[in-house]
Order: structure tokens, then C-alpha cells, then sequence
């Protein structure tokens, strides 16, 4: 492994020598291993989630490609017979109250036997964006013998493809061939502005029905409202009493996000790479990449924005709200040169440009819903800096690239590995010691960015 | 980037220097040596210091008998502090760093028939902060450091994970008593191996690597990247030594270690 070349040695700036950046992120990964895989946060998130073990196995694949492999491995197991892989997989060992909603509102094994659920573990009905094979694929990149040792790729394949069958099936309620989401929570993005819209269309649920329990470890006035919440509830109730069945469910909510597509077409083009890696067929992967990609831009492209957006599905018009998830697609390669000069012209201007920490806030800076500290309606996060700086660095930007990595490692260094933080201060914000932003941290200090595009 | 020792058994040669000839081309940093009873080592003492003077560098010794400062006859817990004094001595004389010892090895185990131990937990507890106590302050005077070994639940009664060799520890109260950590017992004992010497940090001073299966790392299936990203991440500073059995060629599989080693991350 040449990317483990210098590891944990070379110092961070301003770091005494036994708290450099490295020897932190490698702790936080420790610390958060659970066995066969990590929690996000042992305070905040007690279990294991979807998109974030994508981007902990790709920092984890620094320090073992072995637990990175089972990272994926043991998510990848909970897998339901339809396909969806679940947000989130329940640690039975964890109090049931120790996160709401709980297994027992979920009821993942009962409610979701019809669609395919497993008998156990318990998980959620929901999905979030499809970052898996894009993890894989860098996964075995950071060691191919243990890789192939293991017969890795082989065993994740057929999974991973038959997640994106789902999500190219199922879940393509728009019928254009785009996947959509179904719930606020299933982009990762929960609380932004781009859904306000869709969902105040949504009933609530009334308050004595649920018991929120990211309040007792998260700040209030940075969580969503109430009022919110009870939102998510009834979405998350609705899908359950339809058995989580796309077909059956009434989905008053459903919208298709820029960065859940532009996720699914790297991911594609990641799937493409194991086939001719594992000797199958990878043609159709490429071609469906192409495909979503021309679809991507032809229904969420604004021109007059300067970037993506989201698309509601009720009234099939794009929502007036830009956000990060508009910059994110710069990730897919084969994107219109106008549109990646347009994106870039976007990030760098007053709309989403943070001086002061070079990261990129979730929300437009003059907009009017933006709030800086308010669950992903200000503050920069750590997982799309990334995958910025992935998507620069795709079209040749390096000098952009450079700079959202420095801000990335500086701020990540200066607030604990803190799950957000005030794009403007860089005062860390949420859950501390949070296990995707030390992964990322490590990969961007270890990986060969050269590395073999999927 | 961690370095590397061999014990000196595993070497081809007559000599020290010759061993010391072939380690270096091997990719190793240092020779951990191997120290025997009856003072067998301490009559060795020309011949290291002719060593030390030929550029042979020998940071530890690891004890090579039979008997140990947790052994259940008075009369050989007696010799093995002795013994192990000796050796300080010696390995501080020679510019060493400590000497390695377990609390026993092969005397006694849980797991096997007769199943209970002559003597109780609180009494075996009591002989081995006495041992450790005196071991550590005759180390402390000689300026090097005696590392207690936890073994395998199958080779010693006592001592098996690091969570134990640190309770005995903080208990002694002194800096120079610290854990020698070994890879393969590690691997039997320890829940999550990475996990076990971060929250031991503080008290490891030594660290000896062998594989699974206790042949050379590399011949078995233990996760190293994750164990030595767990060394790197403590800062630890001393050596890997190696202390195993071999599989297939010997030489080249002494041979393979360093650079196995250095790819899976020290």
C-alpha cells in the first residue's frame, strides 16, 4: 500500500507531535470501531448508517483494508431481497431508546417482510445516497491482493448492483430515469430548505406519538423544529404502513436530488470498473451512467441558477432553493464543459464561497432561508467538502481542489472532527470525534489522488 | 516509521556480528537477544560488549528459561528475580532499553485439566507485585525498563491481557515497569487488538510481532495494517521484535519480515 507511505509521520502545522491530524483520525476510527463496522458518533449516532460507512470505509481503508472491506461487508449484509440497502442498521446491543426513531418504529422485520427485509437485524425502511460502490471500488484500490484475497469484489458486486437496480426501478417515481427520494432524511440532508416546500405539504405528526432523541445530546437551536420532526414522522409512519412498498406507498413526498443521482452515476461508473476488474460485462453500467447523466442535467440543470436543483415530483417543477447538493454533481466526469464552468463559477462566488474556512456551506450564504448553525440550512459539512474537492480535481481544477482541502484539513484539525461546523467561525458544531469527517481527513492526507478513476 | 528486531536465534551465524551482518541486509533495525538462567547471560557480557563496540545495536533482551517471577516454588520465583535482575543489569550495561519477561509460561493454564490453580487469584496478585516491584526498582537503578508480557490464556494463568498487565502496573507505581505487547497473544486474547493499545498507551514500552499461527507476520492472517496503525497512532518509538517460529525456507522467511512489515504499515 504506497498510500500508507509516510502515514501518521509527516507533522500538521500548529499540532503538538502526538496530536498531529493523522495520529487523531486513526484514534477517532479506533475508537468508533465496533467490531465490524464504526458508529458515526458514540454519543449522537449509536448504530451504523448507510452513506457514512461509504465514506468511513474510504479513510479507513488507510489504516486496515480489512475493516474498511467489512465496513461495507456488514452493511451490505442487511441488504433487503428488494435490493435497498437500509440508512440505517440497528446495533441490538444499544438501548432501544438510545435513538429515535427506534427499531420498534421502524419495525423493519415485520412491517418490511413483504419487501424483503431481513428477519434480523432490526433497520430503517429508508435508504440514503449510493456512495457504496464508489467506497468499494476505492476500498480495493488501497490494497488489491488483500482485495482479491478475500474475493472482496466478488462478494459486493452482485449487491451493489442489484441496490442500484433497485434505486434505478423502484425508486424511479418520476419515470424519467432518475431515482427519487421518498423522505428528508434519505438525500442526508434532513433538514434543508429544498424540501420546506414539498413538505409542508405533509401532515404532521402530533407530538405526543414520538419522543426525539437527538435533542438530548445535539443542541436544540441546531436541530430541526418540532414541527419538522413531525413531519419526518408521519413520512416515515406512511411508508411503513405501506409495507415500504415503492409501488403501494402514497409518497407525498418525493423529489430527485442532484447529489443522490450524481452519487448513483459515479457509483455506476465504479460498478463498471469491478465488472472489467472481476472479468464480467461493464458495458452496461457506462451506458446507464451516460444515460442518467444526460437525464441529470436535462431535468435538474438550471442555467439561470448556475447550478443544480432539486426536483418536486407533485407539480414536476425544479424548487427555487439552492444548495450544496446543487455543486455536488460536479462529480460526474462527463458533465457539459459549460456546466462545469458554470458550477465552478457558482462555488466560487458569494453564494457559496467561505473565506474564512473554505468550506462549503449547505446553503446559500444570501439566501433567504440560511441559518449557520441550523441542521444543514448554513453550516459546511465535512462529507461534501469531499466530494468537492473529488469533483475539481475530476475536471482538471486543482488549484480549487487545493483549496477546499487545506480549508477541510485545517478546520477538521481545529474543531475535533466535529460533524459540521459554522462555515463563517469554523467553531465546530454537533457531534465531536465524528467518525466521517477523521476518514476523510485521513484520505485526503494519505490517498494518491491520481488514483485509478472508477 | 517503525523499526525493526530480530532475536538473535533466527539469524544464520556464528557470531553477533555475523547475525548482525545478516539482519542488516535483511531490513532489520536492531537484534533483540535472548537471555538464559543460571546467569548464562550475564557470562556473555565480553562477548556483547565486543558486540555493542562492532556496531551490533541491542536495545532488549527477552527471557529465554523456564521459570518466572509468578512461578508457584518459592525457591524458582526466588532464582527467576534473580535471574531477571541480571539481566537488567546486564542489558543496561550494554546500552540496552529492558528486558522482557511474562509472569509464567507453561506452568499453569485455566483452560486445561486440573482447572484450578494451587494458589489463589489474590495470592498470585500479591507474588506478582512483589516480583514486579523489586524487578522495577532494581530497573529503575540500572536505568532500563522491565516489560511484563501478558500470554495466552493457554501458556499462563495469570496475565493475559494488556487490561491486566496495566492493573499490576499502576499498582507498582513506577515508571519502569511498563507492558511488552505480543501480536499473537493479542490476537487470542484482546476483543479489538487496535482498540486494546490505544487505551493502553501510556504503559506500552516494547512490542514483539508474530503471526496468527506464530510463525513470521505475513504466514498467518492477523490484521496488521490495523495493529501497527494502532502503534503509529500512539507514537509508539520502540521496535517490532520478532520472536516466532518459521515456515518454509528459514532464511527467506526471516528475510521477508522487515519488508512485509513496512508494507502493511510500520
Amino acid at each position: 500500500m504506497n498510500s500508507l507511505e509516510g502515514l501518521l509521520d509527516r507533522p500538521a502545522p500548529a499540532a503538538p507531535a502526538d496530536l498531529t491530524l493523522r495520529r487523531g483520525a486513526a484514534r477517532v476510527l479506533t475508537d468508533n470501531w465496533t467490531g465490524s463496522s464504526t458508529v458515526p458518533s458514540r454519543t449522537l449516532y449509536p448504530h451504523q448508517w448507510s452513506w457514512d460507512s461509504a465514506f468511513i470505509a474510504i479513510g479507513r481503508r488507510h489504516l486496515s483494508a480489512r475493516r474498511a472491506q467489512q465496513e461495507l461487508e456488514s452493511l451490505l449484509a442487511t441488504q433487503w431481497a428488494d435490493g435497498r440497502v437500509p440508512h440505517i442498521v440497528f446495533n441490538p446491543a444499544v438501548a432501544a431508546d438510545a435513538y429515535f426513531p427506534s427499531p420498534d418504529f421502524w419495525r423493519s422485520s415485520e412491517a418490511g417482510r413483504a419487501a424483503g427485509a431481513p428477519a434480523a437485524p432490526e433497520t430503517s425502511g429508508i435508504v440514503q445516497p449510493p456512495v457504496h460502490a464508489l467506497a468499494a471500488w476505492l476500498v480495493h484500490l488501497a490494497d488489491p491482493a488483500e482485495s482479491r484475497r478475500r474475493g472482496f469484489l466478488a462478494r459486493v458486486h452482485p449487491r451493489l448492483a442489484a441496490w442500484h437496480d433497485y434505486l434505478l426501478t423502484r425508486r424511479d417515481l418520476g419515470g424519467r430515469g432518475l431515482a427519487a427520494i421518498v423522505h428528508p432524511w434519505e438525500p442526508g440532508m434532513d433538514n434543508s430548505p429544498c424540501w420546506d416546500r414539498a413538505l409542508a405539504r405533509v401532515e404532521p405528526a402530533t407530538p405526543d406519538t414520538f419522543r426525539r432523541a437527538d435533542l438530548a445530546h445535539g443542541q436544540p437551536a441546531d436541530r430541526p423544529t418540532d414541527l419538522d420532526y413531525g413531519r419526518y414522522v408521519r413520512l416515515a409512519a406512511d411508508y411503513r404502513e405501506a409495507g415500504y412498498d415503492d409501488r403501494a406507498a402514497p409518497h407525498h413526498f418525493a423529489l430527485e436530488d442532484p447529489t443522490f443521482n450524481a452519487l448513483l452515476i459515479t457509483s455506476e461508473l465504479a460498478l463498471a470498473a469491478m465488472s472489467r476488474e472481476l472479468g464480467l460485462p461493464h458495458e452496461r453500467y457506462i451506458e446507464r451512467a451516460d444515460r442518467l447523466t444526460r437525464t441529470l442535467v436535462e431535468r435538474l440543470w438550471d442555467e439561470e441558477a448556475g447550478l443544480f436543483r432539486v426536483r418536486d415530483l407533485h407539480d414536476d417543477t425544479l424548487v427555487d432553493e439552492d444548495s450544496v447538493s446543487g455543486l455536488i454533481p460536479l462529480l460526474v466526469p462527463h458533465l457539459p464543459k459549460d456546466v462545469v464552468r458554470r458550477l465552478s463559477a457558482t462555488l466560487l462566488g458569494p453564494r457559496f464561497r467561505a473565506p474564512a474556512t473554505e468550506l462549503v456551506p449547505s446553503y446559500d450564504l444570501t439566501g433567504h432561508a440560511f441559518d449557520k448553525h441550523r441542521y444543514w440550512r448554513g453550516p459546511a459539512w465535512f462529507n461534501t467538502a469531499w466530494l468537492i474537492h473529488r469533483g475539481l480535481r475530476t475536471h482538471g481544477l486543482h488549484q480549487e481542489a487545493e483549496r477546499i482541502r487545506a480549508g477541510f484539513l485545517d478546520q477538521a484539525g481545529r474543531s475535533g472532527f466535529a460533524e459540521y461546523i459554522d462555515p463563517d467561525t469554523g467553531e465546530g458544531r454537533g457531534a465531536r470525534l465524528f467518525s466521517w469527517t477523521a476518514a476523510l481527513a485521513l484520505d485526503l492526507l494519505c490517498a494518491d489522488h491520481e488514483e485509478l478513476r472508477p | 516509521m517503525l523499526k525493526t528486531a530480530v532475536q538473535e536465534q533466527l539469524l544464520p551465524g556464528d557470531t553477533l556480528q555475523a547475525k548482525w551482518d545478516f539482519a542488516q541486509q535483511a531490513g532489520y533495525d536492531a537484534i533483540e537477544l535472548r537471555g538464559k538462567g543460571d546467569l548464562h547471560f550475564a557470562s556473555r557480557l565480553d562477548e556483547l560488549k565486543q558486540a555493542r563496540k562492532d556496531g551490533v545495536v541491542m536495545p532488549t533482551v527477552c527471557v529465554d528459561m523456564l521459570h518466572f517471577l509468578g512461578a508457584f516454588d518459592d525457591d524458582l520465583r526466588r532464582d527467576a528475580v534473580a535471574q531477571m535482575k541480571s539481566q537488567l543489569t546486564v542489558i543496561a550495561e550494554i546500552g540496552g532499553v529492558g528486558a522482557q519477561t511474562p509472569a509464567s509460561y507453561g506452568m499453569f493454564s485455566r483452560r486445561l485439566p486440573p482447572f484450578e490453580p494451587p494458589r489463589t487469584e489474590s495470592e498470585d496478585r500479591e507474588v506478582l507485585l512483589a516480583g514486579l516491584t523489586e524487578l522495577g526498582e532494581h530497573a529503575r537503578k540500572e536505568g532500563v525498563t522491565l516489560f511484563l508480557e501478558p500470554l495466552n490464556r493457554y501458556e499462563d494463568h495469570m496475565v493475559n491481557r494488556l487490561d491486566q498487565a496495566a492493573d499490576l502496573i499502576r499498582a507498582v507505581g513506577l515508571d519502569s515497569v511498563r507492558i511488552g505487547i505480543d501480536s499473537y497473544h493479542m490476537n487470542i486474547e484482546e476483543t479489538d487488538p487496535a482498540a486494546a493499545i490505544l487505551a493502553h498507551a501510556d504503559l506500552i514500552g516494547h512490542a514483539q510481532v508474530s503471526d496468527s499461527n506464530r510463525f513470521q507476520p505475513g504466514a498467518g492472517h492477523l490484521d496488521w495494517s490495523s495493529w501497527l496503525g494502532a502503534l503509529r497512532t500512539i507514537g509508539y518509538d520502540g521496535h517490532l521484535a520478532l520472536e516466532c517460529r518459521l515456515t518454509g525456507d528459514p532464511l527467506q522467511a526471516v528475510h521477508s519480515v522487515p519488508g512485509f512489515l513496512k508494507r502493511s504499515g510500520a
